[in-house]
């Protein structure tokens, strides 16, 4: 068993400590800007949830799945995609089509909340993509992991 | 310069074609959807380029006249079709994964149980 | 009526239900109960969403336009995504509907035995939404993303059963040659982006009209094989067979109810619609030559098969041909007659699948040979069986008699028109092709449900309620749409008929009155549709019709000639059990398993059987290869002749 006992150098090992925060970080900023800046909800999802691998690399796959509970995240990704869409209803509640941007004229340009529903689409869509993106990559990881249960594969 | 890109996009796209249809081995055949998708993906980009066009993203007042920026729809469509394309490598790799454990083999001269 | 102001939001709540389900199934589907009300409730409410467009869209025939966010064209432009249901629109999506509705129903108790159900449900209801949501967009982009969608819900369906023989290798096969498709599609649709800068088929189609150059001609190919490759024609067929086999029934018929239909509507409105060139004889005969290839193809295939799920695969591709071949005539006739039929093979094929999957229910095989006697252990199975197989055989008065007649009729109205010796040609292929499955599904009967019953069936038990339901209400359906091919013809297939030919309305409803007159080049032309098209008991065409099954039938003695009376004497089996064919009873238990019938067809024809069987090779870069080559001699074909 050639994946068991290969000890991990320090190196590699603090290196991720020391990327892990800034990853979750910078990643929950292109987020939160994402309706403004360049990125966006689905980029910076992307980049916090490369923390698991940066914890499969510093750690192992087996704290990396103890941390990230990926139950949780599974059901995280469904909540995301069941709020956006309870968003995009709200524009039919307010007697226009699906998907309307409803209370887009408050804030002055580019600040934080001056999109209206765009932002908080952005949001979920942030958080969806972190708990989906992270989800595969330790189903992923999993499967190559000496004791993995090969779970059935789902779509974003 | 953009033909560059439209010529290389056209020669991945041709590799990725011919990697599936030639290379009998599992893992390749994935490798080769990638670069496939990763073609389609550079033509997309290349079409929506502006020669000397900027991000399409301004506050307002901040564009002046004479500015344009480049195409912003093909920029999002690259975008959905990077995560299709991850997906797709994701899933195929599970199922390769399993495959190779059921059969103990990646050829696929060898993974034809349901044939004629 | 309070349904009113509801009405142009239908279409997008009936595939958010749909999608709503699947994620809350994907949060609350570990318990049982709490998965499977979901399932039901979200099928039931988005099938509601769909019935209350049936009157303004059928009956007044409006055409419903929705724009997401508000995103109307500005200045010409169609910036937003919409969503646009004409008839066609409609007509595909109640079969999606009805479609998914019954195959959730039905698949209550038939997965009730494997683990992971909550992913089942997830992803059945996500290929539900997928689909619905491809036959509704009026953009092509939205299009491309719900199909690479429905691939993939597709892909883990068939997979579903991992431990099941050959599900994990259908499944790979599919996802390449899916994958292959999808991409085709996706640059098809990006070349058409950098031609005239917009997604929105209503726009699209408006100035692409009579804009034959170049680099539309290479998108219009390439979107051509993609759909193609969705609807499994002929040369990309092969992981379709695989797929229809390995993945639960409940799901082979949604593959064979609403995932084929969806390359079908795609490959409708791409060549009537967006491109507005089904008059040039060159596509015509592209179209005809794939359909009738996939028919002979399917059903050749059919006929050598063990195995009864991918023995109706291969009857799926064949009915997919008659339909190609009848919405390639480009005639009114020939459109209602494809659009007809594409609505019964939904039905009867769906129920074969039913069927086929309450036979592995109860009895946990599929292997026609290891089957025989059913009839009496499962009486409503044996009736509903026999009601899908009368249908697809095309027997009055079962639904497909009637769509197959239309086909007919307007294949040789087509040759009289001056269509030429081809269409004759085509004409007599779709009859022998009803022929043969005829043959081959008394091959099925004779070896599931009659013949002497096997010892190790003996406990089998008919399946349960909550099965039965479905299968009736398609039979139920199958007859109705038989008997009264009228009120069907008029109140749904002539609507969904007018609207593959109102090419105007569809773009001025989505861009605003009078876009599709100031911008198009070359006035669309349209198909005259009238009502009473469906000349279904005209005499001289009956007369002419047995005239020509007479001359098919007297080319098949002549050919046969040779061969009369020859004993087999070979390897092929000469064995007791052929005994009872040439009178000798002395073998008391005699099961004549599903290959043995007709064993002397496929001897005399034993080296196109040869032949089929090395072509579906089972290794996937061949399959792949067929794909590409296809797409590749299509892009030529339409450069020489467009």
């Amino acid at each position: 068993m050639k994946h068991k006992m290969k000890t991990r150098s320090i190196i590699v090992r603090c290196g991720s400590g020391q990327l892990l925060p800034f990853a979750i970080v910078f990643g929950l900023a292109v987020v939160l800007f994402g309706t403004i800046s360049p990125g966006g909800g689905f980029q910076g999802g992307v980049i916090v949830a490369s923390s698991a691998l940066l914890l499969t690399l510093g750690y192992g796959y087996r704290t990396a799945h103890d941390a990230m509970h990926p139950h949780f995240l599974h059901s995280g990704e469904a909540f995301g995609a069941i709020v956006y869409v309870a968003l995009a209803l709200i524009g039919l509640l307010c007697g226009a089509n699906f998907c309307r941007n409803i209370f887009w004229d408050n804030g002055a340009p580019g600040e934080l909340i001056s999109a209206g529903t765009i932002t908080f689409m952005s949001w979920t869509v942030g958080f969806k993509v972190l708990t989906g993106v992270a989800f595969l990559l330790l189903l992923l990881l999993g499967l190559m992991a000496p004791d993995g249960d090969g779970e059935e594969d789902d779509e974003t | 310069m953009i033909l560059t890109n439209y010529i290389s996009s056209i020669l991945l796209m041709t590799l990725g074609l011919y990697v599936l249809c030639f290379q009998r081995n599992l893992v390749k055949m994935v490798v080769g959807l990638g670069i496939l998708d990763y073609g389609v993906n550079l033509l997309i980009v290349s079409i929506g380029y502006r020669a000397g066009g900027t991000a399409p993203l301004f506050v307002e007042g901040e564009i002046q006249p004479g500015m344009h920026f480049v195409d912003p729809v093909p920029q999002a469509l690259t975008l959905t079709s990077i995560v299709i394309g991850a997906c797709v490598t994701a899933m195929a790799l599970a199922i390769v994964v399993q495959l190779h454990r059921k059969y103990h083999t990646l050829d696929t001269g060898e993974i034809r149980r349901l044939r004629g | 009526m309070m349904f009113e102001r509801l009405i142009p939001h239908c279409p997008v709540l009936a595939v958010m239900t749909l999608f709503l389900g699947a994620f809350l199934t994907a949060i609350f589907g570990r318990s049982k109960a709490a998965r499977r009300i979901l399932l039901m409730l979200a099928s039931l409410l988005s099938s509601f969403f769909m019935a209350l467009l049936v009157k303004p869209v059928f009956f007044d025939g409006q055409i419903i336009s929705y724009w997401m966010g508000n995103w109307a064209p500005r200045a010409g432009y169609a910036i937003g995504i919409g969503f646009e249901v004409d008839g066609l629109s409609l007509f595909f999506a109640l079969l999606v509907s009805l479609t998914v509705l019954l195959s959730n129903l039905y698949s209550l108790r038939y997965i009730e035995r494997d683990d992971c159900g909550d992913y089942y449900c997830t992803l059945a209801l996500m290929l539900g939404g997928s689909v619905l949501s491809l036959v509704q967009t009026g953009d092509i982009f939205t299009m491309f993303v719900m199909i690479e969608i429905m691939t993939f819900a597709c892909v883990a369906l068939t997979a579903f059963r991992k431990r099941s023989e050959g599900a994990l290798e259908a499944a790979f096969k599919y996802l390449i040659v899916g994958c292959i498709g999808s991409s085709l599609v996706l640059t098809g649709v990006i070349l058409l982006y950098a031609q005239c800068h917009t997604l929105n088929m209503a726009q699209l189609s408006a100035l692409l009209a009579g804009n034959l150059t170049p680099a539309t001609v290479f998108a219009f190919a390439l979107l051509l094989t993609g759909f193609g490759v969705k609807s499994y024609a002929v040369p990309f067929h092969f992981v379709a067979a695989d797929a229809y086999m390995a993945a639960p029934s409940s799901v082979s018929m949604l593959f064979s109810g609403m995932v084929n239909k969806a390359g079908v509507y795609g490959v409708i409105r791409l060549c009537y619609i967006i491109m507005q060139s089904m008059r040039l004889p060159a596509l015509q005969t592209l179209l005809v030559t794939l359909g009738t290839l996939s028919m002979f193809v399917g059903v050749t295939m059919a006929l050598r098969q063990h195995d009864f799920k991918r023995l109706l695969a291969f009857h799926s591709i064949s009915q997919i041909g008659y339909v190609l071949t009848a919405l390639g005539l480009c005639t009114a006739l020939g459109i209602a007659g494809g659009l007809y039929h594409a609505m019964n093979h939904t039905l009867f094929k769906g129920l074969l699948f039913l069927c086929a999957g309450a036979v592995w229910y109860a009895a946990g095989t599929t292997d026609l040979d290891r089957m025989g006697g059913l009839s009496k252990r499962m009486p409503q199975t044996c009736a509903i069986f026999l009601i899908a197989a009368f249908s697809i055989s095309g027997l009055p008065p079962f639904n497909g008699f009637v769509s197959k007649w239309i086909i007919y009729q307007a294949t040789f109205e087509k040759a009289a028109e001056g269509g030429g010796f081809g269409y004759i040609v085509v004409t007599v292929v779709a009859l022998v092709t009803s022929v043969m499955t005829l043959a081959s599904f008394i091959k099925v009967a004779q070896s599931v449900f009659f013949g002497q019953e096997r010892p190790e069936l003996a406990h089998v038990r008919e399946v349960p309620l909550s099965m039965r339901i479905p299968m009736w209400i398609l039979a139920v359906l199958c007859v109705v749409t038989g008997v009264a091919p009228g009120l069907v013809l008029t109140y749904v297939v002539a609507p969904a008929t007018y609207a593959v030919t109102n090419v105007t309305g569809y773009i001025n409803t989505m861009m605003g009155a009078g876009y599709a007159e100031s911008v198009m080049t070359v006035p669309a032309q349209s198909i005259p549709v009238d009502a009473s098209f469906a000349g279904y008991y005209s005499p001289v065409s009956w007369l002419i019709l047995f005239a020509v099954l007479l001359l098919a039938f007297a080319l098949v003695a002549l050919l046969g000639k040779g061969s009369r009376g020859a004993v087999c004497q070979d390897d092929t089996g000469c064995d007791d059990k052929y005994a009872v064919f040439f009178g000798g009873e002395r073998v008391t238990r005699s099961t004549v398993a599903g290959s043995d019938l007709f064993w002397g067809f496929r001897y005399n024809f034993r080296h196109y059987f040869r032949w089929m069987g090395n072509v579906h090779s089972g290794v996937v870069n061949d399959y792949a290869a067929w794909a590409v080559g296809a797409g590749a001699v299509i892009i030529l074909y339409l450069y020489a002749l467009l």
